[in-house]
């Protein structure tokens, strides 16, 4: 006999807590799960890592691991959007440590695409500024590199960077005042040393 | 820079931050706050930057397809399996394969003598 309250659940409709309390038992709530968070993780793996191929193992590791113990998943103040970064950035964290050099963020193939549209005189100014700018991040520490993904490509609010990273509102918005200065520095590092080695050229 | 001129200008940076975001400009702001920092408009070049150049991407669509399908399989794929593997194993491998083919060169190319020899010998040699 049919049950009478069975019928196919839209798994779109439902929030994180009820999707996640049906992923310990259904994989295909946690493929409803891994729909919303995938670009998310990917972007956030992505600019930390630097290039595609290890961007993409890395966020299937993320999402093998999540599922794995999803079972043992408890909501007590972190959310499940917090829990898959802070699993992104343990992972990521390990892999920096397994590389024993530190890689430059190879976004150029990335910032050429979303340049093309634009004028080709502006481009390679355009594209210096950026790489700049991505260098300078990159040389930062891992709690500012951070805060700046979750701020601008996953626009997050104070409050949802200091759940994810474990600190107060407050907190967040002094790191992020301090990161702002960090990265001035960092930039005018990099500029002099391109205006040194462009010199050095000219002399050369 | 004292405390409370830290926290007002950290204020005022999260904000222009906010206004950038929103797609709004920081002008505004700036014009109506009251004792800025004379290097606030270095930091709003600097936000600018942050904010066109850090943008959401999205990974292709065949990866999502196939890592969706792995994780409601229960586990990685082949293909996967392979690449998470350690760059040593992956240099083991190819050696292993190497050595593989290196031997099975040899064997076809001696072994096969050895065969005609044996078939040779059996002939030549009367019951």
């Amino acid at each position: 006999m049919k049950r009478p309250f069975s019928r196919r659940i839209d798994f779109k409709e439902l929030d994180d807590r009820d999707l996640v309390a049906l992923a310990k038992e259904d994989k295909a709530a946690f493929g409803e799960l891994y729909e919303r968070y995938l670009p998310k993780i990917y972007s956030y793996v992505y600019y930390r890592t630097g290039n595609v191929h290890d961007a993409e193992d890395l966020t299937a590791k993320v999402f093998f691991r999540a599922l794995s113990h999803i079972s043992d998943y408890v909501e007590k103040g972190v959310p499940f959007q917090a829990w898959l970064y802070r699993i992104a950035h343990n992972l990521v964290a390990n892999w920096h440590r397994d590389q024993s050099r530190r890689k430059i963020i190879a976004l150029d193939e990335y910032v050429v695409h979303s340049l093309k549209s634009e004028a080709p005189d502006r481009l390679a100014e355009e594209l210096e500024e950026r790489h700049q700018l991505l260098e300078a991040v990159r040389r930062l520490p891992e709690d500012r590199q951070q805060l700046l993904l979750l701020k601008f490509v996953e626009r997050m609010s104070n409050g949802e960077i200091g759940v994810i990273m474990g600190r107060t509102e407050g907190a967040i918005k002094s790191l992020y005042h301090r990161t702002l200065l960090a990265l001035r520095d960092e930039m005018g590092v990099i500029q002099k040393g391109e205006l040194k080695r462009r010199l050095g050229g000219v002399e050369g | 820079m004292s405390r409370s001129a830290d926290i007002h200008t950290g204020n005022l940076l999260d904000a222009i931050t906010a206004r950038l975001q929103n797609g709004d400009a920081a002008d505004p702001l700036l014009a109506q706050a009251e004792d800025l920092p004379d290097d606030v408009e270095e930091f709003v070049n600097i936000i600018q930057s942050l904010h066109t150049s850090l943008t959401p991407l999205n990974p292709g669509q065949e990866y999502a397809d196939s890592l969706r399908a792995d994780l409601l399989a229960g586990q990685p794929g082949v293909v996967r399996r392979v690449r998470q593997m350690p760059a040593r194993v992956h240099v083991a491998a190819i050696m292993a394969l190497f050595a593989g083919c290196v031997l099975f060169m040899l064997r076809r190319l001696f072994g096969s003598e050895t065969a005609q020899d044996v078939a040779e010998e059996a002939v030549a040699t009367p019951l």
